[in-house]
Parts: structure tokens; C-alpha cells; sequence
């Protein structure tokens, strides 16, 4: 029972995740996602230090608010002080990480975390965790719980909101110019990446949220030209992930997130090799091919 | 000579607007009349895309202010359309050129909901008003240049509005392309829509165009085009430009024996 609750919440992080990093790559945001995922500390410590408990609903909303802070002060440097994207996001998440190590130290006899669990989480933990009602029902893990509502959530967001962040992405300019508003999709989208990571770092770690968010995505786009696919096969990228991690984990009794990160980025290489579009074996027929396009197109 | 029309279809008031501090456009102010093919023509540098964009509210306003319609932006933008200029999105975008004209029905559509049928319909007609009817399901990235640009246009004419605001529609095409796009907007004007074009092309802008605003920070005319296209004014849109200067000159001459009949 237990390997299956791991591989339930590897899959529920690994869905979350992907079709989030759909949005970020084409938005070129990759790495909003890294930043985020470690700019989170202070606030878990603080939500630790003002809470007293390591309780998840106030270490979510802590490192949450510290998520959308992120996001915040990356578009202020970026924007105000015309610092490029990039530089934003080193400045700011690293002096982040920093505060929440100093935080971690000074508070150390009053904090029973470190940053270790943080950015490694364990996954293996997840079964002992489990939500038991007042009454004494057990309802299984937390993570299951929280994970769940959070994919819940991205689904609505997705399914409701379909063509307007699809217009943001693609083209800010003309989706403003008709009216929707690029900055509220853009801090709606990083609000679900900061709940998402989050949500994900006390079972699979701060640091491999990033391989769920970035390379299921990445994959998927080698492999398709259609936007709705590429959702649908990152997802499913996610979940072949978190199951084959998990089956690689019990046979060489290695660290089972590890071995989840370690498949979505041996899928991106599989992908890479055979894509049919963009793959390296398909260059070699590249002249064919442009060729091909030039014939099409006087038809 | 900057000419004002009578109940004008667009209206920029004193419009001043700066990036970093360092102005860009100075005290705009100008009337564009209904149904006109406008060109907006100056140098490098002389704020043509930022003056749409000023218009679209892309941009913040340092002063001044822009009517569309007698009435501000937001009570009128369903009847406004803008074509970016090609360069600004990744072309590599997992989407086809009829779902990127489909955009264009977006505003109609309305928060929360799904194109309909109908609106997939509209897109694929306005596809086959460009000549794209066969590439509608072709990825983007796999189009040529003038081919974007017409998908551009497309999603633009799916939105069925009443004025257009272009950006460059004309750069990086080729020339067959170029008079396709402008047969296509002479139909939209003689059909009662108002076109606005950022050009750089002083040559063709005399045939393609019946309205002219010359731009080089301040705006230096606006007019209908014969009677701004002349060389005083030319000169001080675009300074002691040497080479520029010597075009100038061949204009002038052909304006006196044109080779290219406007047929609008």
C-alpha cells in the first residue's frame, strides 16, 4: 500500500508540475520555477517560528506568500531598475535562500528544520503522514490531500482559462491590445507555480520540483506542434516518470525522488534521439524535408 | 502642416511619451479621418511603432490623451484591432496558423468561454481571404515570412473591427506578398474600415497611401498624401539626411509622372 501512495504523489506532483511547465517554457520562465522553489525558505521558517509547528497549512501559506513575493520582486527588478530577466532571478532568489539559511541558524535551537529537508524533502515519508479526522477516520496522507487539491485547482485554471493564457503566452502585445490583462494571468500562473512547488517540497524537495516542472514539458515539446497534445503528453511524461522512478528506486534501494527526476530527464533524452520532427535522427533527413515544405507550399 | 478632420475616427491630444525619462514622442496631436488608408512614415527611431502603440494603451502616457470614436480605449476596443509587428512572438509556438487566427475571435468570445463552431469558421473564412485556406493546419514556425505576416492579418480580419492599427506589416516580405497584403487593405477601407500602417518605404507609401502622417518625434504633417508628400516637409521629417535627401528628390519627380497608378 505504501509504494502506491508514493507513486500517487510522485504522479500528482509530476501532473501538477508539467502542465504548469508547459506555460513556463514557452513563456520562457524556466527558471521562475528554481527561483521560486528556494526563495521559499524564509518563509517556511518564519511560518515554523510564528506558527510554533511544523503543521502543513501554515508552511504552506508562509512559503506561498514568500512564492508570490518571488515573483513580485523579479518583475520589479526586471521592470523598474531594467535589470534583465535572468539577472532578476539570480538576485532575487538567492538573497532569498540566503535570509532563510541566516533565519535557520540564528533560530536554530527553536527550529527543528534545515534546509537540507527542504530542498531534498523525502517522498518516502509521505505514507507516515497520514490525515486522521477527529473522529479518528484515517483518510491517508496528507500529501495525497494537499497534492490533489493543488492539481485541482491548475486543472480549473487550465480548463476555465484555456484561450486567455494561451494569448498571453503567445502573444502579450495583441492579447493586452484586446483587452486581457497580461499581468493578472501572469500573477495567476505564478501563484499556482509558487502553490505547486510549495506543495511539492516536503515530498519530493525544493530541487526536484524544478526537473517536474521543466523537463516533462521540455520533452512533450520536442514531440508535438499542438499546444493542447503538449499538455496531455507532459502529463503523461510526469506520471511514466514518477511510476518507472519508483520501480528504479526498490530495485537499486536508491533515493526514489532521485530516481523520478532522474527518469524524466532519461525520457527527454529518448525523446530528443527519435522525435519525429525535431529528433537527431531526423536531422539527417533535414534537406529532404525543407525540400518537401518548398514543393508543398507552390501547390 | 498638420491638417484636423471633423468628427475623426481617431483623436490624440498633446501625447508625449517617454521611456526612461528619455522622451520618444512629443506633443502629439492629431484627427484621422474615416475610411482612410493611413501610413506612417519617418525615420529610424522617430517613435512610428510607439505612436501605435500609445494609441493601443500598450504603453504609458506621459501626457496627453487618445480617443477612438469620440471615447476612451476601453468603452470601444471589441472595434479595434492591432497587428504587432512579426518579430515580437516566438514563431516556434506549438500552434497552428488556425489556431493563432482563432485568437482573433477571442475578445468576442468572452471570459471563461470556448470558440464556438461558428467562430472556427469565421477564422478559416478570413484564412481563405489571405490565400492560406490550404495552410490552416500547418505549424507556424513552417510558414515563410510574408506567410506569418498574412496569419497576422487573418487574425487581425477575424476580429472584425472597425480600425486597424499595423505595425510593419510589410517587413520581411516579399514583393507579390506586399501587394497582396495592400489588395487586401484597400478592400478593408473601401468597405468602410479605417488602416493605420507603421511603412518605412517612402517610395511605395506615395501609391499605397491616402493619408500620410510624417513622424520624427513631433509629429511633422498629417495630411492626405499629395499634399503632404512634398519636399520641405520631407526634408524636415528626415533632416540633412544625405541619401535620404537624393531619394527625396526622385520621389518628387515621380510624383510629377507616376509610374504606379493608385487604383483605390
Amino acid at each position: 500500500m505504501s509504494s502506491f501512495w508514493i507513486i500517487l504523489t510522485g504522479a500528482l506532483v509530476a501532473v501538477t508540475c508539467s502542465l504548469l511547465g508547459c506555460y513556463l517554457i514557452l513563456r520562457r520562465m524556466a527558471m521562475v520555477g528554481d527561483a521560486i522553489s528556494h526563495a521559499v525558505l524564509p518563509g517556511i521558517v518564519l511560518a515554523f517560528l510564528i506558527s510554533g509547528s511544523r503543521q502543513t497549512i501554515p508552511m504552506l501559506l508562509g512559503a506561498g506568500i514568500l512564492g508570490i513575493l518571488t515573483t513580485f520582486l523579479i518583475e520589479f527588478l526586471h521592470k523598474k531598475a531594467r535589470l534583465q530577466e535572468d539577472a532578476s532571478i539570480g538576485v532575487t532568489f538567492t538573497w532569498l535562500f540566503a535570509l532563510g539559511v541566516i533565519l535557520i541558524s540564528v533560530f536554530a535551537n527553536k527550529v527543528d528544520i534545515d534546509q537540507e529537508c527542504v530542498l531534498y524533502g523525502e517522498i518516502a515519508y509521505v505514507p507516515l503522514n497520514v490525515w486522521i479526522t477527529d473522529t479518528g477516520t484515517n483518510l491517508g496522507p496528507q500529501a495525497i490531500w494537499i497534492m490533489g487539491s493543488i492539481l485541482v485547482l491548475v486543472l480549473i485554471m487550465i480548463f476555465t482559462s484555456y484561450k486567455e493564457l494561451l494569448v498571453t503566452t503567445f502573444d502579450p502585445s495583441y492579447a493586452a491590445a484586446i483587452g486581457f490583462s497580461t499581468a493578472l494571468w501572469h500573477y495567476i500562473l505564478m501563484s499556482m507555480v509558487s502553490l505547486a512547488t510549495v506543495a511539492s517540497f516536503e515530498s519530493v524537495g525544493a530541487i526536484l520540483v524544478v526537473a517536474f516542472l521543466i523537463v516533462p514539458a521540455a520533452t512533450a515539446y520536442l514531440l508535438t506542434d499542438r499546444f493542447e497534445l503538449m499538455l496531455v503528453l507532459a502529463a503523461v511524461f510526469g506520471i511514466l516518470s514518477s511510476v518507472l522512478g519508483y520501480l528504479l528506486a526498490s530495485q537499486i534501494d536508491g533515493s526514489i525522488a532521485g530516481a523520478m527526476a532522474t527518469m524524466t530527464g532519461l525520457i527527454f533524452v529518448l525523446a530528443f534521439i527519435f522525435s519525429p520532427r525535431y529528433g537527431i535522427l531526423r536531422k539527417k533527413n533535414e534537406a529532404d524535408k525543407t525540400g518537401m515544405i518548398i514543393e508543398e507550399s507552390k501547390v | 502642416m498638420i491638417i484636423q478632420v471633423p468628427n475623426p475616427i481617431l483623436e490624440v491630444h498633446d501625447l508625449t511619451v517617454a521611456y526612461h525619462r528619455k522622451p520618444v514622442l512629443w506633443g502629439v496631436d492629431l484627427t484621422l479621418p474615416a475610411g482612410s488608408l493611413t501610413g506612417i512614415i519617418g525615420p529610424n527611431g522617430a517613435g512610428k511603432s510607439t505612436l501605435i502603440k500609445a494609441i493601443m494603451g500598450l504603453i504609458p502616457l506621459s501626457s496627453g490623451f487618445v480617443k477612438l470614436f469620440g471615447k476612451d480605449l476601453d468603452e470601444v476596443r471589441q472595434k479595434v484591432s492591432y497587428v504587432p509587428q512579426r518579430e515580437s512572438v516566438d514563431w516556434d509556438f506549438p500552434a497552428s496558423a488556425l489556431d493563432v487566427v482563432l485568437m482573433g475571435r477571442y475578445s468576442q468570445i468572452g471570459l471563461f468561454k470556448r470558440p464556438r463552431k461558428a467562430d472556427k469558421e469565421v477564422a478559416v473564412e478570413c484564412l481563405r481571404k489571405v490565400g492560406l485556406q490550404n495552410f490552416a493546419n500547418r505549424q507556424i514556425s513552417q510558414l515563410s515570412g510574408g506567410q506569418q505576416q498574412r496569419v497576422f492579418l487573418a487574425r487581425a480580419l477575424a476580429q472584425d473591427a472597425d480600425i486597424y492599427f499595423m505595425d510593419e506589416p510589410f517587413a520581411g516580405v516579399d514583393a507579390a506578398t506586399e501587394a497582396a497584403i495592400i489588395e487586401i487593405l484597400r478592400n478593408m477601407t473601401t468597405s468602410g474600415k479605417t488602416v493605420v500602417v507603421v511603412h518605412h518605404d517612402l517610395q511605395s507609401a506615395v501609391t499605397y497611401f491616402n493619408w500620410v502622417l510624417l513622424l520624427n518625434m513631433r509629429l511633422v504633417a498629417s495630411g492626405p498624401t499629395e499634399k503632404v508628400f512634398t519636399q520641405d516637409l520631407l526634408q524636415e521629417t528626415y533632416g540633412g539626411k544625405l541619401t535620404v535627401l537624393a531619394k527625396v528628390g526622385d520621389l518628387l519627380e515621380k510624383q510629377q509622372f507616376p509610374s504606379r497608378e493608385d487604383k483605390a
